[in-house]
C-alpha cells in the first residue's frame, strides 16, 4: 500500500494520521517481525504438535509459520486463549518486538 | 497508575507467569471489554479470572456503540497496512476504549502501540507491553531474573532490540 492509499484511507476513516511515522514505523516493525518465523521453527515442540488432535495440529503448524494468534483464530475459529495456552505447551514462542 | 485495559493473549500469558500477582502493584485493577470474555473457554483461566472479579481486582467493561465506532476506525486502518501485525476486533474495542479514557493498554502486539503514536484520536493512550510492565516493577539483576522466569513460563521471547533498549542482558542459550 504506497503513502498516497494510506493517506486516502485514513481521510475515509475519519482518522488524523501521522502518514510518515506511522509507515517507517510498520516498515520496521515488518523487519523485527520476519525474524521471528525461524525462530518459532527451530523452537516448537513438534512431537507436542503432531500428538494434537485437528483441527489444532493445523492451527498450531500455522501459527509457526505465522505467528499471529490471532490471524490463525480468525481463520480456523479456534479461540486465541485456547491458541495461546495450546501456543504454551507447544513451546511456539511469542516474539515481542 | 490505578486502571489499566488489558488484551486477552497478555492476561492469558501473565495469567500463566509464576509472578502473576505482581501486576497489580502496578494497577490497582485491569479492566477487561466483555467483547474479549467469549475468547476465555478454559476451566483453568475462566476460574482465575472469576477469581480476580470477585477479589475486585478485574472488571468486565459493558459494550458501548461510541466505543465500537473508534475501534472499526482503528481496525480498518491496521488491518489494511502491510506490514503490521493484524489486530482482532475485541483488540481494537480495548484500544478504542483505553485511548477514549486516558488509560494505559496492556498488549503483546505491536500494532497498537504504532498506531497510538501516529494516530492523533489515540494521542491519550500508552501502550505497554509484558517487558514494559517486567521494566516497571523489577530492577537491576531482578529484572533479568523476572525475564529469564516470565519467558521460561510464557513462551514469549522478547526481540533482541527491546532488551538491549530495556537494558538486559540474558545469558547466551546452549546448544
Amino acid at each position: 500500500m504506497s503513502r498516497e492509499e494510506v493517506e486516502k484511507l485514513a481521510k475515509l476513516l475519519g482518522l488524523e494520521l501521522d502518514v510518515e511515522s506511522y509507515l517507517r514505523a510498520a516498515e520496521e516493525l515488518a523487519r523485527r517481525v520476519a525474524e521471528g518465523a525461524e525462530l518459532r521453527r527451530r523452537s516448537a515442540d513438534w512431537a507436542y504438535i503432531e500428538s494434537r488432535p485437528e483441527p489444532l495440529r493445523t492451527a498450531l503448524k500455522l501459527l509457526v509459520e505465522t505467528g499471529d494468534v490471532k490471524l490463525v483464530s480468525a481463520v480456523t475459529g479456534i479461540s486465541p486463549e485456547t491458541l495461546e495456552c495450546e501456543r504454551i505447551e507447544a513451546r511456539i514462542p511469542r516474539l515481542v518486538v | 497508575m490505578s486502571l489499566a485495559v488489558a488484551d486477552t493473549c497478555l492476561l492469558i500469558n501473565w495469567l500463566s507467569f509464576r509472578r502473576w500477582e505482581d501486576i497489580f502493584r502496578l494497577f490497582r485493577r485491569i479492566l477487561l471489554p466483555s467483547i474479549m470474555v467469549p475468547e476465555l473457554r478454559s476451566q483453568r483461566i475462566r476460574g482465575r479470572v472469576e477469581e480476580l472479579v470477585y477479589r475486585g481486582r478485574l472488571a468486565i467493561l459493558p459494550r458501548a456503540d461510541y466505543v465500537d465506532r473508534e475501534a472499526l476506525r482503528i481496525f480498518n486502518l491496521v488491518n489494511s497496512t502491510p506490514g503490521l501485525p493484524r489486530i482482532d476486533e475485541p483488540e481494537a474495542y480495548g484500544l478504542a476504549y483505553a485511548a477514549l479514557h486516558g488509560l494505559p493498554f496492556l498488549t503483546d502486539n505491536a500494532s497498537p502501540k504504532v498506531a497510538a503514536r501516529s494516530l492523533s484520536s489515540l494521542k491519550g493512550v500508552v501502550v505497554y507491553d509484558s517487558l514494559d510492565l517486567l521494566v516497571m516493577l523489577y530492577r537491576g539483576s531482578g529484572l533479568r531474573t523476572a525475564v529469564e522466569e516470565f519467558m521460561s513460563d510464557t513462551s514469549v521471547v522478547f526481540s533482541r532490540e527491546r532488551l538491549r533498549e530495556a537494558g538486559v542482558e540474558l545469558e547466551p542459550r546452549g546448544g
